[in-house]
């Protein structure tokens, strides 16, 4: 919780109301971002983000396992997001619990699409091995390490990043298995296939402080919003997920609004994101 | 499939199977498909609503919308479980669990902690939760059966058990989903079109105020989609407001005889 | 709260309502006194008491029932709920089937799976969510004594067949293959006193209401079940070859054709062998086509309940007896007596958890009086209920 006077919580509003925030950022402008990517060496992918003094890591972890009977033909992902107690005291115990389930649940919202799997950032269907009976499972984690605000832009930013760094190594399925029996498979060590992560879709939130809305606010700014949606939109322009926080009803039209303007700032985001991620990459590759 | 092998030890309990095929009526190019009980794709199922089905506590309502049905209690405003720090305003605990026979197979019955919070998200904005300082108001969800869009109608529901335990509000909160089907939308879908749908959009507002306290989107979705969709929404929650008025009109005119 | 000498003016009745809350015993001492309770009933009466059959679609079998309603049933679209009255226990049990295989001993017979009271944090002040209330494991622990031993006493006692209350038997699909397992929920939607004999009594009308909607097909060695648009499927390696394959096992489903039609009284799917020796479920789904295959269980579709267990909670305070005590009750007078009763009055269970009464044994007998007289209420409840289920 952040705990503001007064005379902080004017000048905070006061600022944003005349597009130039404490921090000397207009209302549309990000914190500098950096991205690192294989950062855990153990996973199959992961990078690190930090954006402006908000900190998190999301790693990716491949296993093979059985499709979902209603879904043959497609992989599964699962989005799991944890408060580390480092980030905030009040994480500690299960006071991150709480904000840790509504993280998933809105990265899940924003980037899984629809119960058919139609419209998610990652293709699910290039996750099978063989139908019906062998896919990977991804399994993504998240970390908040150290929170400033605007943590599920970092943390989509973030999995777009470990995806991208993402190998999944290539299986050799053995041929001859037949009817209900699981083929055995040969995974190969060597041999890695890399995502396609251009349909994968940027998060952005719009943070309402008074009759204005801001990118990227840091907890101090969250503090002082009546409601935030976030949008999540990919390279095409198309929504793939929405979700609002916040006590405060919304007209539809500033709804409306507020998805044409995170339409446009994606734009900015994602050439931003993939530029930095594959400088990223270029700086793994020399080490 | 959360089922047990029971006291025998040869059980077999069923686990989900492939869907041999995607019906044919949900391809993109067939537009004219029939919906599997026979409403038009913008056609709300038969809403009924009734406060008071739960004695024992401040305020509550059953709510049916085809087979989806949902008992919502109120209690409080009453002391806060959890010792907590003096707070000026009012605390909303909101809970939303599942009967074991809520789902074709056999579930656990276990509480659906993102729907809780879905429906603390979509009630904060419309309680005015200064008329309770220092004390809680649970709003406690079961849904006894599980007939698709359950969320929206928890949320309806849980709305008119807050007006029957008088709780002060600013606008009832009517909630209303469509789910997109290739290239067609459809509201207020039911299980098995949820189970196929490409996205789906949930909106919960106050009618009365033109204002929307709650909006998820999955799946992927272009702008004029997105807006015929939340035109659907919103039309819907005003008819469903009517309905729920109509209701409360009910409950009062009732409780004066 | 008609009280029969309260009807002073406003101000008495405010005194009323503080000398109830200050000196809840004394209060309900000086009713008892005058052999009237505060809701106006005789000491031995039973609240008014109504069933509803099939309010859940998604399950085989379904009751609603509703003990102290003083307003009579409005039904809604097919759950029904009665507006606001003054005291009320509402039950819904729900029956949910699965196939299992039979074990060895019996191979012909199904079972069941378990038996649950639930009290989800909708029913009462006292239950918080997360944290279970105490008297529901109790609960469920005398109904599973109630209904499954009734069931035990005729495995034990293959003689006594008809002292079961379910015929497992009946559950039974292919022999030494496929049986049905019963599963059965019961949840409280609002606690008021007497839960166990709302909950015992919802519990037998889902039994009787039991409406197995299930679709099996079995292809090679699976079992699939079709069932509410779902598929399920169960992989069941035969023994033997001998069974084969069954092919289509379908059956009227409900849910698929959406129309309410939870009235059915048919319930298990019929059986058919084909001319190659092969079992057959068969279809009932279109009416209009013609049955080629000659069934084989055509009368073994209904579950039938041989005595059913009705039960009565009585209140024993000094020399008081009172029967159905409300919540409020329970709360001031600590000991209970339950007794269970099958239709013909022969005793299934008696309960008295302990408590600072000392029950005499003609205490005992005037419950297990009271009790005969409310088995032949109960009984013509659910006689009611199940006839009017036969008309639609």
């Amino acid at each position: 919780m952040v705990g503001l006077s007064l005379g902080e919580k004017h000048f905070i509003q006061g600022g944003i109301e005349q597009n130039l925030r404490s921090d000397g950022r207009k209302r549309d402008t990000y914190r500098p971002i950096s991205v690192e990517t294989g950062v855990i060496p153990q996973a199959n992918g992961s990078a690190r983000i930090r954006i402006g003094a908000t900190e998190v890591i999301a790693s990716v972890k491949a296993e093979l396992g059985r499709p979902n009977a209603l879904q043959p033909d497609k992989g599964k992902v699962s989005i799991f997001v944890d408060c580390s107690p480092v980030a905030e005291p009040m994480f500690e115990g299960r006071g991150g619990e709480e904000l840790s389930t509504e993280l998933s649940v809105a990265l899940q919202c924003c980037l899984l699409g629809g119960k058919s799997g139609a419209g998610a950032g990652i293709d699910l269907s290039s996750l099978i091995v063989a139908e019906g009976k062998i896919c990977w499972d991804l399994y993504i984690d998240g970390l908040v390490i150290s929170s400033d605000g605007n943590l599920l832009d970092a943390l989509g930013a973030a999995i777009k990043a470990a995806l991208s760094n993402t190998g999944i190594p290539r299986v050799q399925v053995a041929p001859g298995a037949s009817g209900d029996e699981q083929p055995e498979v040969d995974i190969s060590d060597e041999e890695f296939m890399q995502f396609d992560t251009s349909g994968v879709p940027v998060i952005v939130t719009l943070t309402k402080v008074g009759r204005h809305y801001i990118v990227d606010a840091t907890s101090e700014e969250e503090s002082q919003m009546s409601s935030a949606v976030s949008v999540s939109i990919n390279r095409k322009g198309h929504i793939c997920g929405l979700s609002k926080r916040g006590s405060a009803g919304l007209d539809p039209s500033v709804i409306s609004d507020m998805i044409s303007v995170a339409r446009h700032i994606s734009e900015q985001l994602i050439n931003k994101l993939d530029s930095e991620i594959s400088a990223a990459e270029a700086d793994e590759d020399e080490m | 499939m959360a089922s047990k092998g029971g006291a025998a030890p040869s059980t077999y309990t069923p686990t989900p199977t492939k869907k041999t095929r995607r019906s044919p009526f949900f391809s993109d190019s067939d537009v004219d498909w029939l919906r599997p009980d026979g409403r038009g794709f913008h056609q709300c199922r038969p809403a009924f609503f009734r406060t008071g089905a739960v004695n024992s506590a401040a305020g509550s309502a059953y709510a049916e919308f085809g087979n989806t049905k949902v008992i919502v209690s109120v209690f409080g405003p009453r002391e806060s479980k959890k010792a907590m720090v003096y707070s000026d305003v009012g605390r909303l605990n909101c809970n939303v669990s599942y009967t074991t026979f809520a789902n074709p197979a056999r579930g656990l019955g276990s509480d659906n902690k993102e729907f809780s919070s879905m429906l603390h998200k979509a009630l904060e904005g419309a309680i005015m939760l200064e008329t309770f300082p220092k004390t809680t108001v649970d709003v406690f969800a079961l849904v006894l059966e599980s007939g698709g869009s359950d969320l929206p109608v928890v949320i309806s529901c849980a709305s008119l058990a807050l007006a029957d335990a008088g709780i002060m509000m600013y606008d009832l909160v009517a909630g209303v989903s469509v789910s997109c089907l290739g290239r067609n939308l459809i509201i207020d879908p039911i299980l098995e079109e949820e189970s196929f749908q490409d996205g789906s959009l949930m909106i919960t507002c106050m009618p009365s105020r033109y204002e929307v306290t709650q909006l998820t989107i999955t799946g992927e979705w272009s702008t004029a989609k997105l807006n015929e969709a939340m035109q659907l929404c919103l039309d819907a929650c005003s008819k469903l407001d009517k309905i729920m008025r109509a209701c409360l009109e009910e409950a009062a005119s009732a409780s004066q005889d | 709260m008609g009280l029969p000498d309260a009807s002073g003016d406003l101000s008495s009745e405010m005194e009323l309502d503080a000398f109830r809350r200050l000196f809840p015993l004394r209060y309900f001492e000086r009713h008892l006194s005058e052999s009237i309770r505060p809701d106006a009933r005789p000491l031995g009466r039973a609240r008014d008491t109504t069933l509803a059959l099939g309010a859940v679609a998604s399950a085989h079998g379904s009751a609603l029932a509703k003990i102290g309603s003083t307003v009579s049933l409005s039904l809604s679209l097919s759950l029904s709920l009665s507006l606001s009255c003054a005291h009320a226990n509402t039950m819904l049990a729900a029956i949910k089937m699965e196939v299992m295989t039979p074990s060895t001993e019996s191979p012909d017979e199904g079972s069941i799976g378990s038996i649950d009271f639930h009290m989800p944090p909708i029913c009462s002040p006292i239950v918080r969510p997360g944290r279970p209330a105490e008297a529901a494991p109790v609960i469920s622990k005398q109904l599973s004594d109630t209904i499954s031993r009734q069931v035990k006493s005729f495995l034990c006692y293959p003689f006594l067949l008809n002292s079961g209350m379910i015929n497992l038997k009946e559950l039974s699909l292919v022999s030494g293959k496929a049986a049905w397992m019963v599963y059965l929920d019961i949840y409280c939607l609002d606690a008021d006193g007497a839960l166990f004999d709302a909950a015992l009594l919802s519990a037998v009308a889902a039994l009787s209401h039991y409406t197995g909607r299930l679709i099996l097909i079995h292809f090679a060695y699976t079992i699939e079940i079709y069932w509410a648009g779902f598929a399920f499927c169960l992989d069941v390696v035969f023994g033997s070859p001998v069974v084969g394959q069954f092919q289509i096992i379908r059956f009227k489903n409900s849910l698929w054709r959406y129309i309410p039609d939870n009235f059915h009284h048919v319930q298990i799917p019929i059986v058919s062998l084909n001319d190659d020796g092969k079992i057959e479920l068969i279809s009932e789904e279109d009416d209009g086509a013609k049955l080629e295959v000659e069934p084989v269980n055509k009368e073994k579709r209904k579950l039938t309940l041989s005595s059913i267990p009705f039960s009565l909670t009585c209140i024993l305070h000094k020399n008081y007896i009172l029967a159905d005590p409300t919540a409020e009750e329970e709360s001031i007078m600590e000991t209970a007596v339950t007794v269970v009763l099958d239709s013909s009055s022969r005793l299934v269970s008696f309960y008295k958890p302990g408590g600072p009464v000392l029950a005499h044994t003609s205490a005992v007998q005037d419950c297990v009086a009271l009790t005969r007289q409310r088995v032949k209420e109960l009984q013509d409840i659910l006689d009611e209920t199940l006839s009017g289920m036969e008309i639609d």
